[in-house]
């Protein structure tokens, strides 16, 4: 007997506190977030590739932001500033593990819901208000903030340094401090669902890899965002009420401000402390995400399961220990310098053990190329590109060359940016049965996926030799610079690709939304997967299993697992974790 | 059956009682990281070298002493709740009221000195550690008023005879916040006396 509501709309899909609602709240209001970060680059592109031409688009999107179809100087500020600051936080943080903690958290653990379905809702409705105002800013009066996604002081710091210093600077601190409550209140409730919401026989060593990754990156978000937290606060104070944690000695205007004693340097101690675990929150769920698709799309159990728990383990803590590679060029200690440098090239080895585990996984698999499957490889592919730069902007002897350059904007979009992109892709396309009860088209699919992964290279690989050239990063327009001559045509051939990136996304629009209202309706497991989310029915209910919750016998990585006879053990290339152990069989993650 | 989470208030219950406490850990340690991101910052921001030592008031040791005070109060309610004696819970969760009240009572007074001797927290003559010791304190407060809200809700539950020798979870998670919060205003008290003062 299933009754579905129909009387309390306002419930079931505005104040849900089901987790499967709210994961989808978070992933639209996410992807729209990241669809007008997306159109941001693409705008600042066309000023990049072209500058100082007219382009209709630019007048259309833009109006009076505008004279003539080119975008002014402190518009581009802002537009980069806001490109960033959503693409980190609005789509990869919050849209990332937002959207896959909700779904998968309660459905692979085998739990009813979240440890409190209220303050999970709270968590979405947080990150909605904050959404709300952090797009508002774009429309007061100078514009929104102009400082970098980084903020650095003084120019966030004083209202009359630039014109996005003003409202547009306020509003950026008091949307990411309602960001920063919102992401806090959600990882405290992903930490104990985890610790304590497991069904019966889901010990920690039975959990699927992308739970481990949810779980270690709502860790790393509660110990460093109340960081963050305590530096806007800092700021805010500077800024409206006459303190000097972060000024000292200011001459702005001819006129010489009260501000003495305080140090920008601090700020940036802060900062980055949250800075550097932030791009391990953006990155840890797409890796899990890409453990889980490449095991079960190469029907391979997953190569040194419990290495890879170590080595997320490691990552996350080698995060905290390396703040200081952003910023070998403040006069720091050199020694100091060697430290970071040290502690940072440490991380290399857990990450290079992560990429071992997942090309052995790939090696000789039964591979079925769905679209989330190219896009793990993918991510294989990007994580890999882009660890290669880390290591010489982690060594501080390097770093002081490119610092600043393009050469780190390439570097951290192709290692952070598209890795956890190419995840989050990954993780829609795969779970996308689970969200909508429909199947999304693989051909589209595939067709997104090589329109991406080609056009992004094409966007981030040529940044390098900018980068090594010397190009600044956040400059409106290099055509005043002699020097930057010949670099005309690599930035005309970025923008191109930074365009055709663009139109590839729209395809992938379309496929979502076509899909989820037209798709063919998902069977139960589609993809003979093991872990508990297949074992719930396809329509989605409170609660997710009628009945009993099932109890897990063995870990969820049984796959193409052979008898000595080499037949198949229950006949099927997979074994479900509520499939009791045999006589002779051993657990798959005890050893 | 659509329902089996939303209306089960046995369900409900049940994740109450499990969740609450680890849930307030977890949030607690986000404060601690909140509050070492504070007194790391005036650790950096000392570095540069020459300050000039502000004396820590008087109302700020009274306050202390007060604090951890409240802390046995507090708890010694729980004991009584777990004989459920309720006239002597009362009694311990009002004492403890007016004592936090006190404690904030104090803690102005320690402003009003500091602004006296010409300290302050913002503007010209203010210094980064002026700044700091009026921040950091007031954050303290702004926390403390959360387990001043809790510390009603728990004596409105108390009166009402809510807590029994079994379940007493909603006590005992406003008293781990209150030795918290006392425990937080220790650290920070010593902590100021010695890098600020
Ligand atoms: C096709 C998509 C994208 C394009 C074409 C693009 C392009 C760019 C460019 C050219 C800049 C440098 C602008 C300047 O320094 O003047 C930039 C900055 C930035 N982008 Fe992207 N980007 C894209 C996607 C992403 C994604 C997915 C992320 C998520 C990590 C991201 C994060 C950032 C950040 C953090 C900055 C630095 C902003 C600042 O300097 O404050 N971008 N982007
Ligand atoms: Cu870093």
């Amino acid at each position: 007997m299933s009754t579905h509501h129909t009387k309390d709309f306002l419930f079931t899909y505005i104040f849900s506190t089901d987790h499967k609602m709210i994961s989808k709240q978070f992933l639209i209001t996410g992807f729209l977030m990241g669809f007008v970060g997306l159109i941001m680059s693409t705008l600042f592109r066309l000023q990049l590739g072209w500058p100082g031409e007219s382009f209709e688009v630019v007048e259309l999107l833009m109006g009076s932001w505008q004279e003539d179809g080119v975008m002014a100087p402190d518009k581009y500020l802002s537009l980069v500033t806001m490109h960033g600051t959503i693409m980190v936080f609005f789509l990869l943080t919050a849209g990332l593990s937002g959207t896959f903690s909700n779904l998968l958290i309660p459905l692979q653990i085998g739990a009813r819901d979240m440890a409190s379905g209220f303050m999970n809702m709270l968590s979405y409705w947080f990150f909605f208000i904050s959404s709300v105002i952090m797009l508002c800013s774009l429309f007061v009066e100078g514009g929104a903030a102009s400082a970098g996604w980084t903020i650095y002081p003084p120019l966030s710091a004083l209202p009359q340094a630039i014109p996005g210093s003003g409202a547009g600077m306020t509003l950026w601190l008091i949307a990411m401090s309602i960001f920063i409550v919102s992401s806090l209140i959600g990882s405290l409730n992903y930490i104990v669902t985890v610790l304590n919401m497991r069904t019966k026989g889901m010990s920690m060593t039975r959990l699927p890899l992308t739970i481990w990754a949810f779980f270690l990156t709502a860790i790393l978000g509660v110990l460093s965002f109340p960081v963050l937290l305590s530096a806007a606060l800092l700021l805010t104070f500077d800024r409206s009420f006459g303190t000097s944690f972060f000024l000292s000695d200011i001459y702005i205007g001819g006129q010489v401000l009260d501000h003495t004693g305080g140090s920008p340097i601090l700020f940036e101690h802060l900062f980055w402390f949250l800075g550097h675990p932030e791009v391990y929150i953006v990155l840890l769920p797409a890796l899990g995400i890409t453990s889980e698709v490449i095991s079960t799309m190469t029907r391979k159990p997953i190569f040194g399961y419990r290495a890879m728990i170590g080595s997320m383990m490691a990552i996350s803590f080698l995060s905290f220990i390396v703040w200081g590679h952003h910023m070998f060029l403040t006069g720091m200690n050199p020694f100091l310098g060697s430290v970071f440098t040290f502690t940072t090239l440490l991380i290399a080895i857990p990450s290079a053990v992560k990429v071992f585990n997942y090309l052995t996984t790939l090696w000789k698999g039964n591979i079925k190329f769905t679209p989330a499957t190219l896009f793990s490889i993918g991510l294989v592919s990007t994580f890999i590109t882009g660890g290669v730069t880390g290591l010489v902007l982690g060594n501080s002897a390097l770093d002081i060359n490119v610092h600043d350059t393009y050469f780190v904007i390439g570097h951290f979009h192709i290692v952070m940016g598209l890795s956890a992109i190419f995840g989050m892709f990954a993780g829609v396309y795969h779970w996308f049965p689970k969200l909508f009860g429909r199947m999304i088209n693989n051909k589209l699919g595939s067709l997104h996926f090589w329109i991406t992964i080609v056009s992004s290279y094409g966007v981030f690989f040529p940044m390098h030799f900018l980068g090594l050239a010397g190009v600044p990063r956040r400059y409106y327009t290099f055509s005043e610079f002699p020097m930057f001559e010949n670099m005309v045509d690599i930035n005309e051939l970025i923008s191109v690709f930074a365009i055709a990136a663009m139109i590839g996304q729209l395809v992938f629009f379309f496929n979502f939304v076509y899909s989820a209202f037209r798709g063919p309706k998902a069977p139960m497991n589609p993809w003979k997967s093991n872990t508990l989310e297949w074992t719930t029915p396809v329509e989605h209910f409170h609660g997710n299993w009628y009945g009993d919750i099932p109890t897990v016998h063995r870990w969820p990585y049984d796959y193409s697992k052979v008898d000595a006879n080499g037949e198949f053990v229950y006949g099927e290339d997979f074994i479900p974790q509520t499939t009791p152990l045999g006589d002779n069989e051993k657990d798959g993650g005890e050893h | 059956m659509a329902t089996i989470v939303s209306n089960n208030s046995h369900y409900k219950d049940e994740l109450k009682r499990k969740n609450s406490k680890p849930l307030l850990w977890i949030a607690l340690v986000s404060i601690v990281m909140f509050f070492g991101g504070m007194t790391s910052a005036v650790i950096v921001s000392q570095g540069g070298g020459s300050f000039i030592p502000i004396p820590m008031p008087i109302g700020f040791t009274i306050s202390t002493y007060i604090i951890i005070v409240s802390s046995f109060v507090f708890h010694f309610g729980l004991i009584a709740i777990k004989k459920e004696n309720y006239g002597l819970a009362k009694i311990s969760v009002v004492l403890t009221l007016i004592l936090g009240l006190s404690f904030v009572f104090t803690q102005y007074m320690g402003w009003v000195t500091l602004h006296d001797n010409g300290f302050y927290l913002t503007g010209k003559e203010s210094t980064q550690e002026s700044s700091f010791l009026y921040l950091i304190t007031g954050l303290h407060i702004a926390h403390l008023i959360g387990g001043l809200i809790s510390l009603i809700v728990v004596l409105v539950k108390t009166v009402k005879k809510r807590y029994n020798s079994d379940d007493s979870v909603g006590y005992q998670v406003s008293l781990t916040y209150w030795h918290f919060l006392g425990g937080l205003w220790v650290y920070l008290f010593f902590f100021l006396r010695y890098s600020i003062a």
